[in-house]
């Protein structure tokens, strides 16, 4: 009897620690994304009728939420072409503010006037509906933005904010959820916007979310300590979308490069979703002439705990790309010197 | 027996009672509106001129209407003293109106809501170092 008190209150501590999606393992979020996928065709002309229809069937608030959460997902689409324009705007007037201003000024009445017409924008317009819809329900709801970082993001011109999230307080508790990089990504030859929906982003272990995501406010990390610096946060390896879905926690390594001797290894952590089977790890390693499969030289499973080495018998730069039941998960980067 | 003659003539006196309660309700319907009920219209505008398309919700109730081409509108429901209502505007801070004894036309100019709007994608591209060609 005594254990068990004992255990629900570390259950208590661990979930007060990590607020994450696995606090509502308890709740079947099935209802509230069947109503969400009805109201597919719904207009933005009417937002409290739209949150009203999302949410009255709905009892607690996780599932309210995830309701208007999983509509935005589905049904906005990101203007890649939009941004793209906005990206050149910042880059061009960021060392003049006034200029700044205006075209924000400006930009922002484009964009809202796209969304509400065509239901199409880039990520602040997401994290903005999704405060806007929740708002109407009254659920507490924050844009959080700052930088988020992705395979193809230049990291030495990422000098401005690039990106925009929420934060969501459930039973008083905060949770980070990213609805853009929810709801798809651009098929990568046509640059189109495809809808996709990755679960994984809703209401993510926020040491995962760090890995990518740096809040310019540091209330949002939501994290206890080891708040990582700007520097340590862009020398942190590339996770992707697949990462959501699969980690837990990404453990180690925490930087992207590593510098080492011939026959060294680099030494991999992960804790997963679910366990896996060791055949279902694989690396792809790129030198910039040859890409080709491998094995990763050690590879421990311990339930939900993943642990790899990778042994590098020969000099040379690589790219190396961890792929978990054949998804990319992340990458990291390896030059291996002779002596 | 008594007793329940009594009942009888005390259920028809109140049964006499409320039909002409109602009656002067009906009759008075128009008067009493006047005091305590009345309908709210107005116009919103923002910095432009009339903002077409405004959403205006009464506050804890599933009422509501938009704003027309002109930026005008008239509340489907009468309301009273202490009633709120919500204009929201994707894009614009969202305000409320609390109806008083005075006013029943409201002015509104709504503002533009100062996020600033920025946005990257996610993508499954795997990272590329790049390379110096040789």
């Amino acid at each position: 009897m005594q254990k068990k008190s004992i255990l629900y209150v570390f259950c208590f501590f661990a979930g007060y620690l990590n607020a994450q999606v696995s606090d509502f393992d308890h709740i079947d979020f099935t209802k509230a994304d069947r109503i969400a996928l009805s109201y597919n065709k719904e207009r933005l002309t009417n937002l409290p009728e739209l949150a009203y229809k999302l949410t009255t069937d709905l009892t607690t608030d996780v599932e309210r939420f995830r309701a208007l959460y999983r509509w935005v997902c589905a049904n906005i689409a990101n203007d890649y072409g939009l941004y793209l324009k906005n990206n050149r705007k910042r880059q061009y007037f960021k060392n003049d503010s006034l200029k700044l201003n205006a075209w924000n000024d400006k930009f922002r009445r484009r964009l809202f006037k796209k969304l509400l017409k065509k239901k199409q924008t880039i990520c602040t317009g997401y994290a903005y509906l999704v405060k806007a819809l929740a708002d109407l329900v009254n659920i507490e709801c924050e844009i959080v933005h700052g930088y988020g970082r992705v395979s193809t993001t230049n990291i030495e011109t990422l000098n401005l904010p690039n990106h925009s999230w929420n934060a969501v307080k459930l039973n008083g508790k905060w949770y980070l959820c990213d609805p853009t990089w929810a709801s798809g990504i651009p098929n990568p030859k046509t640059k189109n916007f495809v809808f996709l929906y990755n679960d994984g982003f809703f209401l993510a272990n926020p040491k995962l979310f760090a890995v990518n995501h740096f809040p310019i406010d540091n209330r949002w990390w939501l994290l206890e300590d080891n708040i990582p610096s700007f520097e340590e946060f862009l020398a942190a390896p590339v996770i992707y979308g697949n990462a959501y879905k699969t980690l837990e926690l990404h453990n180690a390594p925490e930087q992207m490069h590593h510098n080492i001797k011939k026959n060294e290894k680099v030494a991999f952590n992960y804790k997963l979703k679910k366990s896996i089977k060791a055949e279902k790890v694989k690396l792809l390693l790129d030198n910039g002439d040859d890409t080709w499969r491998a094995n990763p030289t050690s590879i421990s499973i311990d339930n939900t705990f993943l642990k790899l080495e990778h042994q590098f018998k020969r000099k040379g730069f690589y790219d190396v790309h961890l792929y978990l039941n054949g998804d990319l998960i992340s990458t990291y980067t390896v030059e291996v010197k002779a002596h | 027996m008594k007793t329940q003659e009594f009942t009888a003539k005390s259920i028809y006196k109140t049964f006499g009672f409320i039909a002409i309660l109602m009656i002067a309700l009906f009759t008075f319907n128009t008067s009493l509106g006047q005091t305590n009920e009345k309908t709210i219209t107005g116009l919103i505008v923002n910095e432009d001129g009339p903002l077409p398309g405004v959403n205006i919700t009464l506050k804890g109730e599933r009422v509501g209407t938009s704003t027309d081409f002109n930026g005008e509108f008239t509340f489907p429901k009468k309301l009273k003293t202490g009633d709120v209502l919500i204009f929201s505007y994707l894009g614009y801070l969202t305000q409320r109106v609390t109806i008083n004894s005075e006013n029943s036309f409201i002015k509104l100019e709504l503002e533009l809501d100062m996020v600033e709007m920025m946005g990257d994608l996610d993508t499954n591209t795997p990272y590329k170092t790049k390379r110096k060609k040789n």
